[in-house]
C-alpha cells in the first residue's frame, strides 16, 4: 500500500472511502475531484468532497478520519503528508432538487472509487453556473462533457426542469463548438 | 411559530428574514428582531453547514442567502411563506418593507 503522501487525489479519495466504509460510513465522491477524475486531471482541485449518504453522526466520521491521520480544522480534514483536503458536504446526494441515483465505480491502485456519474458531474457543475453564473463551473462542465460520454438528453431534461433553458443552450452551443474543433484536431475521448 | 419544527427560535428568525428579504447578515438579523447576536450567528453557521444557506463576503460582512442547490429549498420556502403570512401585520410589514434600495453615504435622512 502506498503511503498517503504518495497517493494521487483519486487514490486518496478511494483509500478514505474504503476506510470509512469499513467503519460503516458510506460516502460518494462529488465536486471538483470528480471533475479531475473525469477529465484526466485537466481540471485540478485540491478538495476531495465526500458526501455522506447515510447521515451518520459527525463524531463517527471524525473518529474514523483520525484513525488514518487526518485532523479536522474548521470542518475540513487535513493530513500532514498531503496537500489534499477532505470535506464532507451535507447530504443528501443530489443535483438541484433531484436525488442522484446512478453511481459510477472507477478502479484505482487503492481500490474501487464510488463517484457520481459523468452526467451527474456535468449537472453538478452546471448547477453552480446556472445559479451563480460561475464561469469556472461552466468550463468544468464542458471539460467533463468533452472527455466523457454524457447523457445530453438527460442534462437537457434536468436543465429545463430547473428553468434554465437559455443557460443550457449556451452550454450546448459551447459543447458543440468544442466537439467540432476537437474533431478537427483529431482528439479522442478518454475513459 | 415554526420553532417546534425547526428546533429553535433563532433558526426561524434567520430563515424568515432571509425568505422575506432574499439575504441577510448576522448583525442585521439580530438588530431586526432585537435579539442577541451570538445565537443568530450560531444558527447561520449551522444552516450553512447543513447546506441550506450559503454565504459570501462583502467587505467585512458575511452575507447569507438560500443555497439554490439545497434539494428541499422549494418545499422549505413554501413553509416559510406560509409562516410569514401568519406573522402579525406590523412584523410582516417591517420585514417586507425593510429598505433595500441604495442610500448615499452621509445622507441625513
Amino acid at each position: 500500500m502506498k503511503s498517503i503522501g504518495k497517493m494521487t487525489q483519486a487514490e486518496l479519495a478511494t483509500y478514505v472511502q474504503a476506510h470509512l466504509q469499513k467503519r460503516g460510513v458510506t460516502v460518494i465522491l462529488s465536486g471538483g475531484a470528480a471533475v479531475s477524475i473525469y477529465t484526466d486531471n485537466q481540471y485540478v482541485s485540491a478538495d476531495i468532497d465526500l458526501v455522506d449518504v447515510n447521515f451518520v453522526k459527525r463524531k463517527k466520521i471524525i473518529d474514523a478520519m483520525e484513525d488514518i491521520g487526518f485532523c479536522e480544522t474548521n470542518r475540513y480534514f487535513k493530513h500532514p503528508d498531503t496537500r489534499h483536503i477532505v470535506e464532507f458536504p451535507p447530504g443528501p446526494l443530489s443535483v438541484g432538487d433531484e436525488p442522484v441515483r446512478s453511481i459510477n465505480e472507477v478502479k484505482f491502485s487503492t481500490g474501487i472509487l464510488k463517484v457520481i456519474s459523468p452526467t451527474d458531474c456535468v449537472k453538478d457543475r452546471l448547477a453552480a453556473y446556472y445559479y451563480w453564473n460561475d464561469q469556472q463551473s461552466l468550463t468544468q462542465a464542458l471539460l467533463v462533457a468533452k472527455y466523457q460520454r454524457v447523457g445530453l438528453t438527460e442534462i437537457k431534461r434536468w436543465s429545463l426542469s430547473t428553468g434554465k433553458k437559455q443557460e443550457f443552450q449556451i452550454f450546448l452551443k459551447k459543447h458543440s463548438k468544442k466537439g467540432k474543433s476537437d474533431a478537427r484536431e483529431g482528439s479522442t475521448n478518454v475513459l | 411559530m415554526l420553532e417546534p419544527l425547526l428546533g429553535s427560535k433563532s433558526s426561524e428568525k434567520v430563515l424568515i428574514f432571509i425568505e422575506a428579504l432574499g439575504e441577510g447578515y448576522a448583525r442585521e438579523i439580530s438588530r431586526f428582531f432585537g435579539t442577541a447576536l451570538t445565537p443568530i450567528q450560531k444558527q447561520l453557521d449551522k444552516l450553512e453547514l447543513g447546506g441550506i444557506l450559503v454565504s459570501s463576503s462583502k467587505g467585512r460582512t458575511r452575507i447569507y442567502t438560500f443555497n439554490p442547490r439545497y434539494p428541499f429549498l422549494k418545499e422549505l420556502k413554501v413553509i416559510l411563506d406560509k409562516a410569514l403570512s401568519f406573522y402579525p401585520e406590523n412584523e410582516r410589514e417591517r420585514l417586507l418593507m425593510n429598505r433595500r434600495r441604495p442610500r448615499r453615504r452621509g445622507k441625513p435622512l
